[in-house]
């Protein structure tokens, strides 16, 4: 009765730690490593050229790019399991990785030695994740529950008319090219600007609109 | 704000007992947590109800500091659980909320969250877990204590799909999209909401726009997955 073999892909931007990888795969009968990707260009086609089982990827890829290939394979909805690497421990961090469906965290370092392990138990399903890590996520995810209630409550405060000048705000427009394009004068658009203000607990066009970014009402990109 | 150098400074004060409140619509339930937290010394029940109503009620007459209210998710009704945290958050913002289910989904979790409370037990938890986690919450730590690991992440992009909803609306159409996930015709709605059938129509039009959808089952699906409305009966 043997073990079915773990397929793995290792992604990581340093081949010294992608060759710990080849190395533990190498030495456990149960794991092959299927491939080796370098970014998040590579790491894409890779997934779905290969279908492994267990993607083990570092999050500290140059430009965003293991949130990048973790926004992509969700999109794709790849059917295996993501073992993240990462050198940053901090609630933020690890929380950011599980909303985009990471199964296992592991710190750099450290955790590598018993990476053969982890990769088993996470293909089994398990979810490993150091305890701390975890209690750090949790306590973020209080404060972003908070942050999206207020979002929601504020943006629940504004008229139509006031989310509509909000975007002209963030755009740049003068008070006057705004009346011109709702069709009303600057001085009403002034109006509507200042109960915007208020709402939004800003004294200036700047505060307000980035305060409205700060919430998410406006996307500033 | 007077010094006295009798007084050693770093001596904490003895934390002052914990006042529990219990909602749940099971009385067994209250029950058996009364006996679980009745024994403790550092605790005690202050007052237990069976809805969300009569939650608020016995509520207003506590007077103490150090209260952590436990509401059970399965409170049903028009004034459900999430009505009830919502409500204790605005009105008694010191007391901790704690939601409580069994095997309750991630979805119940970021509801529970997103109208304010300060965590979630499990009541298939570990009896000396789910004390240490009324500690905690007293002590307004975030709480999230279950059997099984939590699904964080998933809790996480509930809060996300329902804080994106949300936004795009204003609270009358969050109203009106309510009331169309009870399966009214417009013109039923626009009685229930005191408004014209063509205000309703015209507010309906708007959101499907604002939540990209092309008809009301699409937009209550939406709101649905959002958390925003439950479709049906929750629990």
């Amino acid at each position: 009765m043997g073990t079915p073999t773990i397929r793995v892909l290792m992604v990581d931007a340093h081949p010294l730690i992608r060759g710990v990888a080849r190395l533990a795969c190498e030495e456990a009968e149960d794991l092959e490593l299927v491939g080796e990707a370098a970014d998040a260009g590579e790491a894409l086609n890779a997934a779905t050229a290969l279908s492994p089982h267990v993607v083990i990827l570092d999050l500290d890829l140059p430009d965003g790019g293991g949130q990048d290939t973790l926004a992509r394979l969700k999109e794709a909805r790849y059917p295996g399991v993501v073992l993240a690497l990462s050198e940053r421990g901090d609630g933020a961090a690890v929380l950011d990785a599980l909303k985009f469906g990471v199964k296992s965290y592991l710190l750099k370092g450290a955790a590598m030695r018993g990476l053969a392990d982890a990769i088993r138990r996470t293909a089994a399903g398990e979810r490993i994740i150091d305890p701390g890590l975890e209690l750090g996520a949790v306590l973020k995810l209080g404060e972003f529950a908070r942050k999206a209630r207020e979002s929601s409550e504020v943006a629940a405060l504004l008229t139509r008319r006031e989310q509509q000048i909000l975007v002209y705000l963030s755009e740049g427009l003068t008070m006057h090219q705004m009346g011109t394009r709702l069709g009303i004068s600057p001085r009403t658009v002034e109006t509507h600007a200042a109960k915007l203000y208020r709402k939004l607990g800003a004294r200036t066009r700047v505060q307000a609109v980035a305060r409205a970014a700060r919430l998410g009402l406006i996307n500033l990109d | 704000m007077s010094k006295h150098p009798d007084t050693p400074a770093r001596v904490p004060a003895p934390k002052r007992r914990l006042g529990v409140i219990l909602v749940d619509p099971l009385p067994v339930v209250r029950a058996g947590l009364r006996l679980l937290i009745d024994d403790r010394p550092d605790m005690e029940v202050l007052a237990e109800a069976g809805s969300a109503d009569e939650g608020i009620e016995v509520i207003q007459r506590v007077r103490r500091t150090r209260v952590v209210v436990l509401v059970g998710l399965a409170l049903g009704g028009e004034r459900d659980a999430f009505w009830l945290i919502r409500s204790l958050r605005e009105r008694f913002p010191s007391h901790a909320v704690l939601g409580m289910g069994a095997n309750a989904d991630p979805t119940a979790i970021s509801r529970a969250l997103f109208v304010g409370a300060d965590g979630f037990v499990d009541k298939n938890i570990d009896p000396v877990e789910f004390l240490q986690a009324l500690r905690k919450a007293a002590d307004h730590e975030m709480v999230l204590a279950t059997p099984s690991p939590v699904q964080v992440g998933q809790v996480a992009q509930g809060l996300e799909r329902r804080r994106e909803v949300e936004i795009k609306l204003t609270q009358r159409e969050r109203e009106v999209l309510v009331v169309a996930a009870e399966g009214l015709t417009a013109r039923e709605m626009a009685v229930r909401l005191g408004v014209a059938e063509r205000t309703v129509t015209t507010h309906l039009a708007r959101i499907y726009g604002k939540l990209g959808v092309g008809n009301r089952m699409a937009a209550i699906r939406a709101a649905a997955r959002s958390g925003l409305v439950t479709v049906g009966t929750p629990e």
